[in-house]
């Protein structure tokens, strides 16, 4: 790129230049010569006719028409016009036969000489125009890449005033190049990138340290209506001895990208939502019955209340009693559709920091559900040190849920076990461990159990852990399984603690 | 109703029993509660004369293993199956097991008190019941041949598919007899039709 920089940066001057060089190449060289010689050989020409009509006369006018074709047409013009005008000048001379050698041999060696250097000229002629073609060309080509490129390219000097503008980067500021050609940088940057540009750039030149030079970062950028966005900024410097040293910006939009990435983190919590409705699915039976447990007993405390009102005040103590308890049976409920509900929505992935131990609890809450007959003892265990962790809570719940619910199944093919959770906190992270004494998960299997549609089970999707571990992941833990000392599997995972640096 | 007659009320969730007991209380109807299936065959030997509603879902032991446990024990109290989702398969498990009748949670008062009256009068051998029983086996009688074995495949817990494959019909045609056979017996629910078949085999 480096004589590209060059071309580029002195292109408006080369370009006209340029232009002024080719025309006067084209008129003043070649045709001006061979005009000129046209015109010699015709004036030579008339000035003998008609008095002096020799063969001698005649003959002198062929040398300056062999050197007008011979620039013309190179030697190869000059020998077919030589030849021509020695035969007409042979049958046509008036004299035919009087043409003395030494006029003849003067003559071919005048359109010798005259042809080779007739050659030589058209050769260079030649040369020169496909140079400049090449030339031509390979500027169109930069100043193609400079237009059309998906990066913006800005040329700057020592200075920070701008020698080069495309447009790329006229899309991207929307100011156009002759508002911009000349002036400095920082006019493209927000405030205080602006005022402090300049001194960037001096200590730069002072002390050769680079920050965004060969390295590249991300910058704001701003526009001409004053709003700013994200861009990628990568600065090639070139200095050659006798040439000004310049520096050029290659500059990125990324706003583009940051959209992709917050539509495919969109895309990953509707996997993830879509799962945790799932999961509710699968246990529907089991919470219907859940929130049918308050709902009879609403209605049988009303229904008895209703056989009690008007039996005299004996009854009606009992009756305010029953009624007091239906509604503390409707909070019931109710806390178990908000729990539902809290789990279900669709959440907009904001992280807050929570308690651990709360969050697990809660979890196992809503995953035990319906669990009561399956004849599984269920034993926490929650370090008690700062367990404060910056997560977002349902997907982290589903995480415990998903393990849960496994736990509960696997246990459930040998009639009952013991669920063991526990948190633990070490090396600024917090630990959840998920131990069951189920059948146990083969060293085979388990290697590949976070992969997406690998399963154990008769009936899994194998999609379950594999969310999972997309929750954990992008939390920045990890999960993994061992054997249980106990018989059985472990599931292991891990969330950076809120308070990791004090703790550390 | 009769004074030494005794509800024998066993659900593991507090609320439910305590209210459970508050409405059959409110209707007269003596209660006794236990939280769990163990506790009430802990004192199975002493149990007064009554009848029994149990929860189907219950840690330690089922309602349905209650249920088991009691007939393995010759105890003749009749039991009502209190239950979240009253699905075939389930009803059919529970009738197998010698379950009177079944009620579906969150239930009607009216429900309930006409279940445990007709288990009243089922371990009085009342003419009542016989009544209900005859009016129910008068329905079916009243199914045409078709009709009576998609009748017997749905309370067995059979799908439609299935029914058809096992009768060598369409399950088209099946759907066409079902609809018959809950009009005919004048069911409203699946529900309804299974507790049908089950009152029709006692006596």
């Amino acid at each position: 790129m480096e004589s590209g920089d060059k071309v580029m940066g002195a292109a408006p001057i080369r370009d006209r230049l340029g232009a002024l060089w080719r025309a006067q190449g084209r008129l003043v060289a070649p045709d001006a010569l061979i005009i000129f010689a046209l015109a010699l050989g015709l004036v030579a020409g008339l000035a003998a006719l008609p008095a002096h009509l020799t063969i001698d006369t005649v003959v002198l006018l062929v040398p300056p028409i062999v050197a007008a074709a011979a620039f013309w047409r190179g030697g190869a013009g000059a020998a077919i016009v030589a030849g021509l005008g020695l035969l007409l000048a042979w049958q046509s001379g008036p004299a035919r036969g009087s043409l003395d050698a030494g006029a003849l041999a003067f003559v071919l060696a005048f359109s010798a000489i005259a042809a080779a250097l007739g050659e030589w000229a058209v050769r260079r002629r030649r040369l020169r125009e496909a140079s400049a073609r090449v030339l031509e060309e390979r500027e169109a080509h930069l100043r193609s890449i400079f237009d059309t490129a998906p990066e913006a390219m800005i040329v700057i000097d020592a200075a920070g005033i701008v020698q080069s503008y495309g447009l790329s980067a006229e899309r991207l500021f929307g100011w156009r190049p002759s508002e911009v050609l000349g002036r400095n940088i920082s006019m493209l940057m927000p405030e205080p990138f602006r005022t402090q540009h300049d001194s960037y750039l001096q200590r730069y030149l002072t002390t050769g340290e680079k920050r965004i030079i060969g390295i590249g970062r991300i910058v704001v950028g701003a526009r001409r209506d004053g709003s700013t966005f994200p861009m990628e900024l990568a600065v090639g410097e070139v200095s050659s001895p006798g040439s000004t040293r310049v520096f050029t910006g290659f500059l990125r939009d990324l706003t583009e990208r940051r959209e992709n990435e917050a539509r495919l983190q969109e895309l990953q919590a509707e996997v993830v939502h879509i799962s945790r409705l799932t999961a509710m699915g699968e246990m529907a039976s089991a919470l219907a019955h859940e929130l049918n447990q308050p709902l009879s007993a609403i209605a049988n405390y009303l229904n008895g209340a209703r056989k009690l009102i008007g039996r005299g005040p004996a009854s009606e103590a009992k009756v305010s009693e029953a009624v007091e308890k239906a509604a503390g049976q409707a909070v019931r409920a109710g806390d178990i559709i908000r729990r539902l509900r809290d789990f279900l929505a669709r959440g907009e992935g904001e992280r807050s920091v929570e308690s651990l131990a709360k969050l697990v609890h809660e979890a196992c809450n809503l995953a035990l559900v319906g669990a009561k007959e399956s004849n599984v003892d269920v034993a926490y265990s929650m370090d008690p040190h700062l367990d404060r962790v910056i997560v977002d809570r349902v997907q982290i719940q589903q995480v415990i849920v998903n393990l849960v619910r496994n736990a509960l199944d696997a246990m459930q093919e040998q009639g009952g076990g013991h669920l063991d959770v526990a948190t633990t906190i070490a090396d600024g992270a917090a630990t959840v461990n998920i131990a069951d004494t189920g059948p146990g998960v083969d060293a085979q299997a388990a290697a590949r159990l976070f992969q997406p549609f690998v399963t154990t089970k008769a009936n899994g999707m194998g999609v379950g852990l594999s969310i999972c571990r997309t929750i954990v992941e992008s939390h920045g833990g990890r999960i993994w399984t061992e054997p249980n000392p106990a018989g059985g599997a472990v599931f292991r995972f891990t969330v950076p603690l809120a308070e990791a640096e004090e703790t550390a | 109703m009769s004074g030494d007659f005794v509800v024998h009320v066993v659900d593991d969730d507090e609320a439910v029993r305590d209210s459970l007991s508050f409405t059959l209380a409110a209707s007269d109807i003596k209660v006794a509660s236990y939280p769990s299936a163990l506790d009430l065959l802990s004192q199975v030997s002493s149990l007064a004369p009554g009848l029994i509603i149990t929860d189907v879902r219950m840690p330690g032991m089922t309602g349905l293993e209650l249920v088991a446990k009691l007939k393995q024990l010759g105890v003749g109290l009749p039991v009502i199956v209190l239950t979240g989702h009253a699905d075939v398969a389930m009803a059919v498990e529970a009738m197998k097991a010698g379950v009177v009748d079944f009620i579906e949670k969150p239930f009607d008062d009216a429900a309930l008190l006409a279940a445990v009256e007709a288990a009243r009068q089922r371990l009085q051998g009342d003419a009542g019941r016989l009544a209900v029983r005859d009016e129910i086996l008068a329905r079916i009688g009243q199914l045409t041949g078709r009709e009576k074995e998609v009748f017997e495949a749905i309370v067995e817990g059979e799908s439609n598919k299935s029914a058809a494959l096992k009768l060598g019909i369409s399950p088209r045609t099946v759907e066409i007899y079902r609809a018959n056979v809950m009009e005919k017996m004048r069911a409203r629910t699946l529900s309804d039709l299974v507790r049908m078949a089950l009152l029709r085999s006692s006596n």
